[in-house]
């Protein structure tokens, strides 16, 4: 079985490092210039270019996105900053204005042109138009079914990339001015106000709703689409904290190593998808991919997205001598609690709060400002980047 | 006053009665548009020079199903106007003398980006989110004619859900595929209009860019949706009319980074 691609996103450089040590194969981010997620922290190009020196030495990709769709004000800093992207190694960019694929082809750069999920291409005949501008790579609509993925592969034989987790829009990506239209924020220049998650009323109905679907899930789908032939799998979130990359990238690692491994269990899958689904903190489906979606998949009314606090804390150090984890706090949690474990090399592992210290060894009973330092004695044997969590799920009880 | 060409969508067999010299019918077809309560087969279509209207975004079952359609085109039609590059090839393959103009109304916002489309088509119609000031840069400096939106209803979403049904559904309505919304925080009004192939939301108010004037236009769009005969015709003839309008972003630049206090 080819080895296929977990494509993780990245706001910056701690998710970017937090993407590839809890698994992930390649990241995609952003430069300060020319992405969807306009708002975001993004990276210098200096980041940029640690970024891929980071991937590179770890035998993993980096891919940037420039994927806004050019006004003619935003076109002449193109070239230059596509010369300063191939020098500074990276490996592909994510464009959907055919201005930047041209360009790119014509100025005979290294790195390869992936179209973005904004082109929304659903069939072959797209697909090979973007094949003849020089693409290697489409990134499908995540309006594409398990059909369309299946006969743009065997048609075209490009790289597929599709995403298999996070937010989806409501309309096709790319096809949407509403944010524009409401509130003068360019959706497609990376201001989208997301207009669609608004409260909305229809005619002289009285029922106020909202258009937000659910966010996209496609985990019991992933041996399927191996097997089609999807090259990489990505993972929605460039806005998303660190915890919830860590989460889903380590999860989709697990599921994709097993499937290739052969040996994915079904409760495995039914733990995975607890986890995923708590983790977002909204309800997943597989959207698109086996049919279209119904009024189940989307949020109408009364919903509140309440802020996910299972994050407890960041393991920065670990004295193997003493056992003594040092942590940065995030969530509220006391002594006696019973929390879990998880990291890059480390299964969650269940673990009861026992003394809890400040920085300067005085007794906690309780931990409760964020980012402050802590210290706990834990005798599973942690490493930096570990993070500690509310335990929820047992995966023994699902085996 | 320059000489305008007008391309007008068929919104209904209203529309046909049109007595203006210079226009161009656009046929939404069935099977193959979204946004449309009135759409049409080929065997509608009679009048000589038509387009047809193709903006769906089509998957591996719509672009097998369109190889048909091109291949029953008849001499009348003139051309196509559409959303889904596939169809390029398609039309290609297909060996018709038809006349392509890219219509995707949201990517065509920059000089370069048109020109390169026009490697491969006729002509290509500019994005409507643009000021005048980017729409008449762009005209200046393509190298073949474009379409502009002149008088039209803007499509401001194209979704793949049926969002209408979906809506209905949930709160155990009455189906309709047509519906008036609004957007409670700022008060903008959607027209939305939904077959199997999806929802589209206009803007509710029409877009009125008559102001655009270049010797480089081909055609000047019009979505008539719901307007009388009467109007239209007053449209074309660049009279005032009383229908709910303005000039959308000719004179309000869209922006993307916000400020801190937005964030």
């Amino acid at each position: 079985m080819k080895h296929v691609e977990l494509l993780a996103p990245a706001g910056d450089m701690e998710k970017l490092k937090m993407a590839y040590l809890y698994g992930a194969d390649a990241v995609y981010c952003a430069g300060k210039r020319f992405g969807l997620r306009a708002n975001a922290n993004n990276f210098t190009m200096e980041e940029l270019e640690m970024a891929a020196e980071f991937a590179h030495q770890r035998k993993k990709k980096l891919y940037v996105t420039v994927n806004i769709l050019f006004h003619e004000k935003e076109v002449n800093g193109l070239e230059d900053y596509l010369k300063e992207l191939d020098r500074i190694g990276i490996d592909a960019i994510i464009a959907s204005d055919i201005l930047v694929m041209k360009r790119a082809k014509e100025l005979n750069l290294k790195l390869e042109v992936h179209v973005s999920t904004q082109a929304s291409i659903l069939n072959s005949e797209a697909a090979l138009f973007y094949k003849s501008l020089g693409a290697t790579r489409l990134v499908l609509a995540r309006e594409a079914s398990l059909e369309d993925i299946k006969d743009i592969k065997e048609k075209t034989n490009l790289e597929l990339e599709c995403f298999i987790h996070g937010a989806m829009c409501t309309s096709f990506s790319g096809r949407c001015i509403m944010s524009n239209y409401c509130t003068l924020r360019d959706a497609n220049r990376g201001g989208c106000a997301q207009i669609c998650r608004w409260t909305f009323q229809a005619g002289s109905n009285p029922e106020i709703f909202s258009m937000t679907p659910k966010d996209l899930n496609l985990i019991e789908y992933i041996k399927e689409l191996i097997n089609i032939g999807v090259n990489s799998f990505k993972v929605e979130g460039r806005m998303r904290g660190i915890y919830y990359i860590a989460t889903v990238i380590q999860v989709y690692r697990k599921i994709i190593d097993k499937i290739e491994e052969n040996n994915l269990s079904s409760g495995e899958i039914k733990y995975y998808l607890d986890i995923l689904n708590r983790c977002a903190n909204r309800d997943s489906t597989p959207q698109f991919v086996n049919g279209l979606p119904t009024e189940k998949e989307q949020y109408f009314l009364g919903r509140q997205e309440l802020s996910n606090q299972d994050f407890l804390g960041l393991v920065l150090d670990y004295d193997e001598k003493t056992h003594i984890a040092t942590l940065e706090h995030r969530n509220y949690f006391k002594k006696g609690d019973i929390v879990e474990f998880f990291g890059p090399n480390l299964e969650a592992t269940t673990y009861q709060v026992g003394e809890i210290y400040d920085e300067e060894g005085n007794s906690l009973e309780l931990s409760n400002h964020p980012k402050m330092i802590i210290k706990l004695k834990v005798d599973v044997k942690l490493q930096k980047y570990d993070m500690m969590r509310i335990k929820v799920f047992d995966k023994k009880d699902y085996l | 006053m320059m000489d305008r060409h007008f391309l007008v969508a068929v919104t209904s067999d209203e529309v046909l009665k049109l007595k203006v010299k210079n226009v161009n019918f656009l046929f939404p077809i069935e099977d193959f548009s979204v946004g449309f309560t009135n759409t049409y087969t080929l065997e509608d279509i009679k009048i000589p020079n038509s387009y047809l209207y193709i903006n769906r975004i089509l998957d591996t079952k719509g672009i097998e199903a369109l190889k048909k359609l091109v291949e029953e085109i008849k001499e009348n039609v003139k051309g196509i106007c559409f959303t889904d590059l596939g169809v390029l090839n398609v039309v290609k393959e297909s060996h018709k003398n038809l006349e392509l103009i890219y219509m995707q109304s949201h990517n065509t916002t920059n000089v370069s980006s048109i020109n390169y489309y026009l490697e491969y088509v006729d002509s290509v119609y500019i994005s409507t989110d643009l000021t005048k000031e980017e729409m008449l840069n762009i005209l200046e400096n393509a190298y073949k004619p474009l379409v502009v939106p002149y008088f039209t209803l803007m499509d401001t979403m194209y979704s793949r859900r049926t969002l209408l049904k979906n809506y209905q559904n949930h709160f155990d309505l009455e189906e309709k595929r047509e519906e008036d919304l609004i957007e409670l925080g700022t008060k903008k009004r959607f027209l939305a209009i939904e077959n199997d192939y999806g929802t589209v939301f206009y803007a509710k108010k029409f877009i009125d860019y008559r102001e655009i004037e270049h010797p480089n236009i081909l055609y000047s769009f019009i979505n008539p949706m719901h307007l009388s005969l009467e109007e239209i015709e007053k449209i074309m003839k660049n009279e005032t009319i009383d229908v709910d309008k303005d000039t959308g972003f000719l004179h309000q630049e869209t922006y993307y980074r916000l400020k801190e206090e937005e964030r």
